[in-house]
């Protein structure tokens, strides 16, 4: 059985590992073991309460309790922007019109913004190529939702995910080729690895200031505006499910899409219930998306069984997995959006 | 003897003639017979009104050839945006640095700009057979500014002439398709038909882009052509650059052609002319070749002619100088070196 949990010290080795499988245009995953490590620390520390809201990053793994292996990871950061800018492109659109000639043109333009400062975030979500089957990915990805479901009132009003923008096959990305390179002068690889190692003052510097007609672009260029990476469609998906929705924001660098939604309107804030623990063996029903309501030590499981008359029927391996004792409250949500 | 004097009414069909050849695109010449008429009309008003501010004058001139045909023809208006305000790309160059990265570089920009409304502007220079032409197709473009110069009341302290950009056969411009067309959706010469070659017009602030246009976005067939001038403007660009006009602060807005500009005391017209008093005496045959003008605001002319100095600013021309120019001993002209 695999179970969704707040990282832990012991999870260093673990993580590094699967950082190291990463591939490029993921900024905050990086192989590196002391900014791994540190922001272990970090997140042990959002667990803990000892930080600000703001200044939180809840980081969960996705461990194998067959082998103790770690087969993905996800996180949740408490508010993004507010200790170095954070940097989208808004699309907007400028109306060129003129009577005398009977012209009206509609042109989309992308505008340096910072609009989504102090937004809460979900970001750092991989899994496993091995886990890559049956429920993994949804219980990876949705598990935040429960624990923002749980805790709602530590973040933000409104939050968003960064989606992977569209790469070649090459992994060169034709939004930043044909933009990006032009006032950086250095590889998407590089501006990309400077952005995760915190240095973000340069895009102030380097960006264009002024707004930008997506008309001047290439056609690959443009095509990949909003665009998300081809291994990154599934994850999209599994976000929009669940509530969020692309509004016109797109990474600086790769053009990929900013999903965001109001907290309260999420699906698991808006259905997910929570009901006491009934201890039985065989139950069956539709999978459902169970966690225990604990902060520190935060987890959550698929079980297939059912729930009824505030009650849920969790076998032991389930009661172990999510660390309960037999009648304590767990939260629960249809794994599945139309269920 | 090739002679520049003011358009007349009676010059009408010989312009329409000259206006009928001319290359589309190239050339900022009215073409249908009402817009020539109109034009001509203008100038004999502007040349006949007392000026004591540069305002919505238009002067045009006429070559007339030893024979009395029309040789060519050009114009000059007192302020560039009289009716409106006067468009261009100015050449912006952006500062991109960061200490952090160490890195340093600048990245050229187009903004759309105003700065030239105030100036005057050289246009509709055309001359015939211009592939053939002598010293008289100078003539022609440079009297302008020795009018200019002889009364500079009637003018800003600033002139730019802007040239046709690079157009193929068919008279695609790949800097429009790069630009215009987008805000435009029309082809390039139907657009200047519409609207008579003009960079004045409110529908450019209703089209163009507010916002500075990065080159480095542009297709490389449309940053190729920034700044280059049509082979047919080969010739005034020359005479322009000569006169001591520079091209590279500006660039029109639709071709991206060439915009010349120039401060008058960068101009030879002002900096390097003199004025002399016409000596008497018979004439002169040889001489270093001048352009040479009367001052008359009403009756201006100008010809080539050598002209020989005395020490107190006299000068020697040929007889028939002075009867081109409509003047006598004691007169006083301007005189600039060819």
């Amino acid at each position: 059985m695999l179970v969704v949990r707040a990282i832990a010290e012991k999870d260093l080795d673990g993580l590094l590992d699967l950082a190291t499988r990463v591939g490029g245009g993921m900024t905050t995953l990086k192989a590196d073991r002391g900014m791994l490590g540190s922001r272990i620390d970090i997140a042990c520390a959002s667990f803990a309460e000892s930080i600000a809201p703001e200044a939180r990053d809840y980081m969960f793994v996705m461990e194998d309790l067959a082998n103790g292996a770690l087969a993905g990871v996800c996180a949740i950061k408490g508010a993004v922007g507010l200790e170095e800018p954070f940097y989208n492109y808004r699309i907007g659109t400028l109306v060129h019109s003129s009577k005398e000639l009977g012209v009206f043109s509609r042109m989309e333009t992308l505008y340096l913004s910072n609009d989504l400062t102090g937004c809460s975030e979900l970001c750092s979500l991989f899994l496993h190529p091995d886990y890559r089957s049956g429920t993994n990915g949804r219980l990876l990805s949705k598990s935040r939702f429960l624990f923002i479901a749980q805790f709602p009132d530590l973040f933000a009003e409104k939050l968003i995910a960064e989606m992977r923008g569209f790469l070649r096959d090459d992994g060169s990305s034709p939004f930043w080729d044909s933009l990006g390179q032009h006032f950086f002068k250095m590889e998407f690889e590089r501006a990309d690895d400077l952005t995760s190692l915190g240095k973000k003052s340069f895009i102030a510097e380097l960006m264009p200031r002024h707004p930008l007609y997506i008309d001047y672009l290439p056609a690959e260029a443009r095509d990949a505006v909003g665009l998300v990476h081809t291994a990154t469609a599934p994850a999209r998906r599994l976000l929009e499910q669940e509530g969020m929705y692309y509004e016109g924001y797109v990474d600086i660098f790769d053009a990929g899409p900013v999903l965001q939604a109001r907290i309260r309107e999420l699906r698991a804030v808006r259905d997910s219930d929570v009901v006491q623990v009934a201890a039985a063996d065989g139950a069956q029903g539709a999978p459902l998306l169970v966690s225990n309501t604990r902060l520190a030590d935060f987890r959550v499981i698929v079980a297939e069984t059912e729930a009824c008359d505030g009650r849920i029927a969790l076998n032991e391996d389930q009661r172990n997995a999510l660390c309960l004792p037999a009648g304590g409250a767990v939260r629960i949500l249809s794994l599945n959006h139309h269920a | 003897m090739f002679v520049v004097r003011p358009v007349a009414a009676t010059d009408v069909a010989a312009l329409e003639a000259n206006a009928s050849v001319a290359t589309p695109g190239v050339h900022t010449l009215p073409k249908t017979r009402e817009g020539i008429a109109r034009a001509v009309e203008h100038s004999l008003t502007s040349f006949a009104a007392k000026v004591d501010l540069p305002s919505d004058e238009a002067y045009m001139f006429v070559l007339e050839a030893a024979d009395g045909s029309l040789a060519g023809s050009a114009s000059i208006s007192a302020t560039a945006g009289s009716k409106g305000t006067f468009f261009a790309f100015r050449n912006d160059v952006i500062q991109q640095v960061s200490r952090d990265l160490n890195i340093s570089h600048s990245v050229h920009a187009l903004t759309l700009c105003s700065d030239l409304t105030r100036y005057s502007q050289l246009s509709s220079f055309y001359m015939r057979g211009w592939r053939t032409a002598g010293q008289e197709a100078a003539l022609l473009s440079r009297a302008r500014l020795l009018f200019a110069a002889s009364a500079p009341h009637r003018f800003a302290d600033r002139f730019f002439a802007s040239l046709a950009g690079v157009t193929d056969e068919s008279g695609r411009s790949p800097f429009w398709e790069a630009l215009g067309r987008k805000f435009f959706h029309m082809d390039f010469l139907d657009v200047e038909r519409m609207i008579d070659g003009a960079r004045n017009r409110s529908l450019i602030v209703e089209l163009m882009p507010h916002y500075p246009v990065y080159v480095p976005l542009l297709p490389g067939e449309a940053q190729a052509v920034m700044g280059q001038v049509h082979g047919e403007g080969e010739l005034p660009f020359a005479i322009l650059s000569d006169e001591g006009f520079e091209p590279d602060e500006f660039i029109d807005i639709f071709d991206g052609g060439p915009i010349l500009q120039a401060h008058r005391n960068g101009l030879r017209a002002f900096s390097a002319s003199r004025r002399c008093r016409v000596l008497g005496g018979g004439g002169i045959r040889e001489g270093a070749l001048h352009l040479v003008s009367n001052l008359r605001e009403d009756d201006f002319r100008a010809v080539l002619a050598p002209a020989a100095f005395d020490e107190h600013d006299g000068v020697s021309l040929p007889g028939a100088t002075g009867e081109a120019l409509n003047i006598g001993a004691g007169d006083i002209v301007t005189c600039a070196k060819l």
